[in-house]
C-alpha cells in the first residue's frame, strides 16, 4: 500500500476517534486489518428519521490511490433506503464517485452518509423498488424503513402487524429475510407478496 | 477503318475544346459570372470542408487561442479554458467577457464563485491536508481558489485523474471546490513524467476537438484525420486518407435524406427488432412462375429465372413488366385505411407489417450494395477477357467503372430513403416522396441491370441511364434533404 494512503488513514482514524461526533456516539471507525486497507465504520440513524435508534455498520475499503480516489463504502447492515441497495448495500452518493475530493476524509464520508439517511434523493436511486415506494407512498416507505431499522439495526420501533405478516410467510416455509423483502416490495400486501413468492 | 475515323474526329473535338478553354481563360474575368455555376444551389449535397492532420488542427486551435488572448489581453492558458468552455466560439467569449469578466471567469470555472479569504502565510512550514505531511511553504501551490496543497500531492492527483481519462475537467483537490486546473498548471506538475504528459496532451486534444462544433474526428479505424468545416450540418464528409464517408454532424454513416435523430431512432429500432427481422434475411425466394429456388447473387432487383426465363421483381415477386415505366409500385407501402377501427392485435400486426415493409427494403438495398461490390470484381475480370480478345481497349471499358460507382452512390441514397419514409407522416408530402423514391428505385434497377449485362461497348445507352438515375437522386435530395 502506498505510503500516503496509510499515513492518511492513520491520521484520519485518530481524527474520527477524537471528533465530537464520537463523543455523541454518532459515528465510529474500527480497524479490520493492521495495514489500514480495510475498516469498519458505524453510523447512528439520524433523529426524526425512520432510521432513528438504529446502528448501521459499513464496510470501508481503502484503495491504493487513496486519497486521490474515494474509499469504497457499502452498508453491511440491511437498510431500506432509495439510494442504498436493499440487496447488496451499495451506495449511490456523488462524493463516493466523481465528486470525491482528495481533501475529504473518512469523517466527511461518514457524516455525508448520515446526511443521506436524513435526506434521500429518490430521483437518483440505487434501489428502484424503494425509490418508487418513496415517491408514490411516503408513509408506507417510512413504515417499511422503520421496520427494517428495527429488524436489522436494533431500532426500537416494533410494528406487530409487519412481524405478524412475516411470521405467516415464515410458517409457509419462506425464509424470514426473503419474506420481508417480498412484503416490503408489495406495500405489505400479504396476498401479492405470497403470489410473487410462489409464482 | 470506321473506328479509327471516329477516334480521329474525337481527337479533333477535344482539340477544339482545348482551344475553347484557352479562349475562355483569356476572357476569364468578364465571363466568369456567366460560366460559373454555383454548386451550393445545384448540388443539394454540396459541402465545403477540409481534411486536416492533428498538427494542422493544433495550429488552428492555437491560432484561435492566440487571437482571443491578444484581443482580451489575457494569458494563453486562460484563453484556452474560456474557449473550451464556450465550444470554441470566440465571438461569444468576447461578448460575455466584455459584458462581465468576473462572471465569465466564474462560470468557466476559472475563478471560484466566492473570492477566497485572504490568508497570511506567516509560518515557514505547513501541513498538506492531503498527505498530512509538514512541508516548507515553498513546496505549496494553489489555483485561483487559494486552496494550498503540496507539489507531490498535485502531481499524484493529476496522475490519478489522467489515468482515468480525465483531462480538461480536472478540478482542485479541496472539498466542494469547482475550480478547474488549467493546462499550464497541470503540465508544470508533470515536468519529469513524459508518458503521463503525453497522455494528458492526447486527452486534452481529444476534448478540444470533440467540443469544437467545426471539427470532427474521422470515424475510420485508426484514422487520425480531422474534418474541418464552417458548415455545421449533416453533410457528406469524405476522408482523404482512409476513404471513410460519414455524416459531419453526428459522425455516423452518411444518411441523407434522413436526419441525424431519425437515423439514430431507426438504427436502434432495427437493432431491437432484429429477432423479427431475422426471418426476412433469407437469401432465397422461389420463382413465382416455375417455383424453382433462386438465390440472389447480384444487386439488381430485376430478376430473371435461369430456368423459365420469367422476369420478375425480387421485392414483390410481381411481373417485372408492370414495374417498367411510369410507376414503380413496389417501394410504396399501402397502409390499411380502416386501421383505426381494427382491434389492438390487428393494429400491432399492422405496425409490424409496416416496419417490416420498410426494413425489408432497407436491408435489401444494403445487401445489394455488397453484392454489387462483387459484381465490380466480376466486371473487372470480364473486361480483362474482352480486352485480351481484342474487343475494345482497356480505356474503352473504363466508363463501366464510373457507372458502377454511380450505381453504388444512388443505391446508398435509396437505402437511406426508407427510414425517412418510415417516420414520415401520411399526406401529400409523403406521397410525393414515395413517388420520387419509386422513380429513383426504378432507374437504379435499370442501371444495375444494364451494368451487369454490358456486353458491347454500347456506351451511350448506359451513360444516358446514369444521367437519369443521378438526376432522380439529386431531385429527391433537393426536395427533401433539409440540413
Amino acid at each position: 500500500m502506498a505510503n500516503i494512503a496509510a499515513q492518511r488513514i492513520k491520521r484520519e482514524f485518530k481524527e474520527v476517534i477524537r471528533s465530537e461526533e464520537v463523543a455523541k456516539c454518532a459515528i465510529k471507525v474500527e480497524l479490520v486489518d493492521n495495514n489500514y486497507t480495510e475498516l469498519k465504520g458505524e453510523i447512528a440513524g439520524p433523529p426524526d428519521t425512520p432510521y432513528e435508534g438504529g446502528n448501521f455498520v459499513l464496510e470501508i475499503k481503502v484503495p491504493e490511490t487513496y486519497p486521490f480516489n474515494p474509499p469504497k463504502v457499502r452498508f453491511i447492515t440491511k437498510i431500506w433506503h432509495p439510494n442504498i441497495s436493499s440487496v447488496t448495500g451499495a451506495i449511490c452518493l456523488d462524493i463516493l464517485k466523481d465528486q470525491w475530493a482528495a481533501a475529504m476524509t473518512l469523517r466527511t464520508v461518514l457524516l455525508s452518509l448520515q446526511a443521506l439517511l436524513a435526506a434521500a434523493e429518490p430521483d437518483d436511486p440505487q434501489d428502484a423498488v424503494v425509490a418508487r415506494q418513496y415517491k408514490e407512498n411516503l408513509e408506507m416507505f417510512k413504515l417499511t424503513a422503520r421496520h427494517w431499522t428495527n429488524a436489522y439495526a436494533g431500532g426500537p420501533s416494533v410494528n406487530p402487524e409487519c412481524d405478524d405478516k412475516i411470521k405467516r410467510l415464515v410458517d409457509m416455509g419462506i425464509e424470514e429475510h426473503q419474506a420481508r423483502v417480498a412484503l416490503s416490495s408489495y406495500n405489505w400486501d400479504l396476498e401479492r407478496a405470497t403470489e410473487q413468492l410462489f409464482s | 477503318m470506321a473506328a479509327s475515323h471516329e477516334n480521329d474526329s474525337e481527337m479533333d473535338c477535344s482539340d477544339n475544346e482545348d482551344c475553347y478553354e484557352d479562349y475562355n481563360d483569356y476572357y476569364k474575368d468578364e465571363d466568369s459570372d456567366v460560366e460559373h455555376v454555383d454548386p451550393k444551389k445545384t448540388d443539394p449535397e454540396y459541402f465545403e470542408y477540409k481534411c486536416l492532420s492533428e498538427e494542422e488542427v493544433e495550429r488552428l486551435l492555437n491560432e484561435t487561442v492566440e487571437n482571443l488572448s491578444n484581443h482580451l489581453r489575457i494569458s494563453l492558458p486562460l484563453a484556452k479554458v474560456l474557449l473550451h468552455s464556450h465550444s470554441w466560439n470566440s465571438i461569444e467569449v468576447i461578448r460575455k467577457y466584455e459584458e462581465n469578466p468576473q462572471q465569465t471567469l466564474i462560470s468557466a470555472r476559472i475563478d471560484p464563485p466566492c473570492p477566497p479569504k485572504n490568508v497570511i502565510f506567516s509560518p515557514t512550514h505547513l501541513t498538506c491536508s492531503v498527505c498530512v505531511t509538514l512541508h516548507h511553504v515553498d513546496r505549496f501551490f494553489h489555483l485561483s481558489c487559494s486552496h494550498m496543497f503540496c507539489k507531490d500531492c498535485w502531481t499524484m492527483h493529476f496522475e490519478v485523474q489522467i489515468n482515468q481519462g480525465i483531462s480538461t475537467a480536472i478540478s482542485c483537490m479541496a472539498r466542494d471546490c469547482v475550480v478547474l486546473a488549467p493546462e499550464d498548471f497541470v503540465l508544470k506538475h508533470l515536468q519529469h513524467k513524459t508518458i503521463i504528459r503525453e497522455k494528458y496532451q492526447h486527452f486534452t486534444f481529444q476534448d478540444y476537438v470533440k467540443s469544437h462544433p467545426e471539427l470532427r474526428f474521422c470515424p475510420g479505424p485508426n484514422c487520425s484525420i480531422i474534418i474541418y468545416s464552417k458548415d455545421i450540418k449533416a453533410k457528406r464528409a469524405f476522408c482523404d486518407q482512409c476513404k471513410t464517408i460519414f455524416c459531419f454532424r453526428c459522425g455516423c454513416d452518411y444518411h441523407a435524406p434522413t436526419d441525424c435523430q431519425v437515423i439514430k431512432k431507426w438504427l436502434t429500432k432495427c437493432a431491437d427488432d432484429s429477432e423479427t427481422a431475422n426471418y426476412i434475411s433469407a437469401h432465397t425466394k422461389d420463382c413465382p412462375k416455375c417455383h424453382i429456388c433462386i438465390e440472389k447473387n447480384g444487386g439488381c432487383n430485376h430478376m430473371q429465372c435461369y430456368k423459365c426465363k420469367h422476369d420478375f421483381c425480387w421485392m414483390c415477386l410481381g411481373d417485372w413488366k408492370s414495374h417498367g415505366s411510369e410507376y414503380y409500385e413496389c417501394s410504396r407501402y399501402r397502409e390499411n385505411p380502416n386501421i383505426a377501427h381494427e382491434s389492438v392485435h390487428a393494429q400491432a400486426r399492422e405496425a409490424l407489417k409496416k416496419y417490416l415493409h420498410y426494413y425489408e427494403r432497407w436491408e435489401n438495398h444494403s445487401k445489394s450494395l455488397k453484392l454489387e461490390e462483387q459484381t465490380l470484381e466480376k466486371l473487372r475480370a470480364r473486361i480483362n477477357q474482352k480486352v485480351m480478345s481484342g474487343l475494345g481497349t482497356w480505356i474503352d471499358w473504363q466508363y463501366l467503372f464510373t457507372a458502377a460507382n454511380l450505381l453504388a452512390k444512388c443505391r446508398y441514397t435509396l437505402q437511406y430513403t426508407y427510414p425517412f419514409a418510415y417516420y414520415m407522416d401520411a399526406g401529400p408530402r409523403k406521397e410525393l416522396f414515395e413517388y420520387q423514391q419509386a422513380q429513383l428505385e426504378a432507374e437504379i434497377e435499370n442501371l444495375s441491370w444494364k451494368i451487369e449485362r454490358a456486353e458491347t461497348t454500347d456506351r451511350g445507352d448506359l451513360e444516358n441511364q446514369m444521367d437519369i438515375a443521378e438526376k432522380r437522386r439529386t431531385t429527391l435530395l433537393k426536395d427533401f434533404l433539409d440540413v
